[in-house]
């Protein structure tokens, strides 16, 4: 930073102000935290763990853009650590967690990997949040040969790369708008329109949606990616006005999603169905928004009232750890939990080779919707998302089939006839 | 050629609020040559003061704006009083680090308090059609109250006693004192009205945008084009650098991509910087 601001002097005023302002956009070192194992809880099963502390290391977003979503994940993480320490623990040890913060930004993340694992030496890791994090930290993972459960991304690039050591959690970001494609299609919509933010994760949601909605004889109007941090995207959603959608898709996270619903009323572009990756699945899509949340489709990779194994105990002991509801990201970084302890538990050791076999083969139920189980590149193959709808208050699961508790509301009206 | 007007709206609509940012920031310029890198963490506390009014009070955040301007100009004029003050004579390297210093503190600060969640005022949504025009409401209203501001802003600046003096001490300090003016006071001053109106851009912000610690530094990046684009310390130039930026981001955005937008803003700031580094009105001597 110093080096930086130094520099700018010397580039004489009206240039140091552009690079000063430049800068900026590079920030501080990291936060560190660890969250020891609930030290004298009185264990509700087994023998209390007994020994030297088992250390899982993970680095997860806490701040910067992804920060919000981040922080589900490592609350997550957090209460499956004490958990398993009321239970007896991984192995009859107690299990303490090392939790850093990687600002939402891939290089951090990679030293922070690299940080757990030569200078805290911890026995194990948990995934990062997001695809772009994941994918960077796993050339790491996979150099030090830990095995890493990437229970917050889902790019089907990270596991393109005969990597041995990466394994999904849960459905990969290609086929997170297979449902609603599936509905439009259902419907009688014809054409369709994607955008995306251009990192990692969005972009291979866009692909993916892209690819199958041709498949599913859809015809694409539009297609344009977009800057992460955007603060305008007016110029944009014009463009999609004049291409006349009946569906538009956003490959997005939270902010963005937010930004484009609220631009496409404040540009009167209607269209017949919106979704939305990531952001309209979180509450905070409802709460920053009110009544234009309202019709909106989303992806979800678990939800609150899906009839999974243990999911209610997992629903109430999280909000009363936490003081909230968890959302799907919550979710996957439990799974991502409870995924691990099933590999040490049939490993029956804390040899990273062992474990790296046992998550190649296990087939396990966890707190997801459908499975966990990975083929041989590691993709996840056994999970199965669900799609949602802002109805009201509510975002009731409206597909698939088998796990739906509502019904979609076709199509979405104009905003003009909206109140 | 609908859409090309669609576009240019969406330009200024959006260049509005960019000049109140950037008003304030080039004011601070001119009457102290400070650059001031915590600018844009102003706008974030008058986004969060906004955010929090509506949601703990059901304040609307136009009527907010009557407590978050005045709470603002207090935090700006006790900011340079017992801070600023103290690296106005300084070497430009020390009131950089200073500000960037309370930038970080600022958005770490806000991070504590605040927590990293996006937060965003569900209030004013929607748009009214004119033929086959779009023009967003909460857009047009912030657009109009930023014009609203800087107008003042810019009356204060010509008309009274105390503008005469911030000009004065903008355009030589040593003859203002020599003149009786009280420097300190002006530069107080004009500290002061920068960060309130910073802060009415973060009120503005809040139910355009989404509110988050980090949200200063994406608006202080343009915010820097802007008066680049105008010049520096010349409030008039931040305003139509404000429109000229508001408008280059929204053509280029549409007639290429939102990806290509961010880097025609940077170019257009570097070409500038070439060709007449001192904007369109800018100071000569800097």
């Amino acid at each position: 930073m110093n080096t930086r601001s130094r520099r700018s002097i010397l580039a004489g005023l009206p240039a140091s102000i552009g690079l000063a302002g430049l800068a900026l956009s590079a920030c501080g070192g990291s936060e560190g935290s660890s969250a020891a194992p609930a030290a004298g809880g009185a264990p509700a099963a087994g023998a209390a763990p007994k020994g030297a502390p088992v250390k899982i290391g993970a680095s997860v977003s806490t701040t910067g853009s992804n920060g919000k979503t981040g922080q589900y994940q490592v609350e997550a993480y957090q209460l499956w650590a004490e958990q398993i320490n009321t239970r007896g623990g991984l192995l009859g040890r107690p299990v303490e967690m090392v939790i850093l913060d990687d600002q939402s930004d891939p290089t951090v993340g990679t030293k922070l990997y690299e940080k757990l694992i030569n200078e805290d030496k911890v026995d194990l890791v948990l995934g990062p949040y997001s695809s772009g994090v994941t994918q960077a930290v796993s050339t790491v993972t996979e150099k030090y040969k830990y095995p890493l459960l990437s229970a917050g991304a889902s790019a089907s690039d990270i596991w393109k790369r005969n990597y041995k050591y990466v394994f999904g959690v849960y459905s990969v970001a290609e086929s997170y708008f297979y449902g609603v494609i599936d509905l439009a299609k259902k419907s009688g919509y014809q054409t369709i329109a994607i955008v995306n933010e251009d990192t990692v994760f969005p972009k291979a949601t866009a692909a993916g949606t892209a690819e199958y909605a041709r498949k599913q004889g859809m015809r694409i109007v539009f297609q344009e990616q977009y800057p992460t941090k955007v603060t305008d995207l007016s110029s944009l959603i014009t463009k999609v006005k004049a291409a006349k959608p009946e569906v538009l898709v956003g490959g997005s996270y939270q902010p963005d999603s937010v930004l484009l619903t609220r631009q496409a009323k404040e540009l009167d572009l209607n269209v017949k169905m919106l979704g939305f990756s990531v952001g309209a699945a979180m509450p905070e899509f409802g709460e920053g928004l009110g009544k234009d949340a309202d019709f909106v489709f989303g992806p979800s990779m678990w939800e609150p009232s899906l009839k999974t194994k243990g999911n209610t105990e997992f629903f109430d002991t999280y909000k009363k750890k936490w003081n909230r509801e968890p959302d799907y990201h919550s979710a996957t970084g439990f799974a991502g939990g409870q995924i691990l302890e099933a590999a040490v538990g049939k490993a029956k050791s804390l040899d990273r080779e062992k474990i790296r076999e046992a998550l190649a083969t296990l087939e396990i139920e966890t707190v997801l919707p459908g499975k966990y189980k990975v083929d041989d590149t590691g993709t996840q193959t056994a999970h199965i998302p669900v799609v949602i709808q802002w109805q009201g208050k509510d975002k009731p699961v409206i597909g698939p089939d088998s796990m739906a508790n509502g019904k979609p509301k076709l199509p979405m009206p104009e905003w003009k006839a909206r109140a | 050629m609908v859409t090309y007007l669609q576009v240019i709206i969406s330009g200024l609509l959006l260049g509005g609020v960019y000049a109140l940012l950037a008003g304030g920031l080039t004011l601070i310029f001119g009457v102290m040559r400070v650059i001031n890198l915590a600018h844009g963490e102003f706008l974030m506390l008058g986004a969060y003061a906004s955010y929090y009014l509506f949601m703990r009070l059901g304040l609307n955040p136009i009527v907010s704006l009557l407590l978050t301007l005045p709470l603002m100009f207090l935090i700006g004029w006790v900011a340079q009083r017992f801070l600023v003050t103290r690296v106005v004579r300084a070497p430009l390297l020390t009131s950089l680090l200073l500000t960037y210093g309370v930038s970080l503190a600022l958005t770490g600060g806000a991070q504590a308090l605040f927590t990293n969640d996006f937060r965003s005022v569900p209030f004013m949504s929607g748009a009214v059609n004119v033929g086959e025009l779009a023009l967003s409401i909460p857009r047009l209203v912030a657009c109009g109250i930023a014009l609203v501001l800087t107008a003042a802003a810019q009356y204060f600046l010509v008309r009274t006693r105390w503008g005469k003096a911030l000009r004065a001490t903008s355009q030589s300090a040593d003859v203002a004192l020599a003149c009786g003016i009280d420097i300190d006071r002006a530069r107080t001053l004009a500290f002061a009205i920068a960060v309130a109106l910073a802060g009415a851009a973060g009120t503005l912000t809040s139910f355009l945008y989404t509110v988050y610690p980090e949200m200063g530094r994406t608006f202080m990046l343009k915010a820097f084009a802007v008066i680049v684009l105008g010049g520096m310390g010349s409030f008039p130039g931040a305003f139509l650098g404000a429109l000229a930026l508001g408008v280059i981001e929204s053509t280029a955005g549409y007639l290429t991509t939102t990806q290509v937008a961010e880097a025609v803003i940077y170019v257009t700031l570097l070409g500038m910087l070439l060709l007449r580094p001192q904007g369109f009105f800018g100071l000569k001597e800097a």
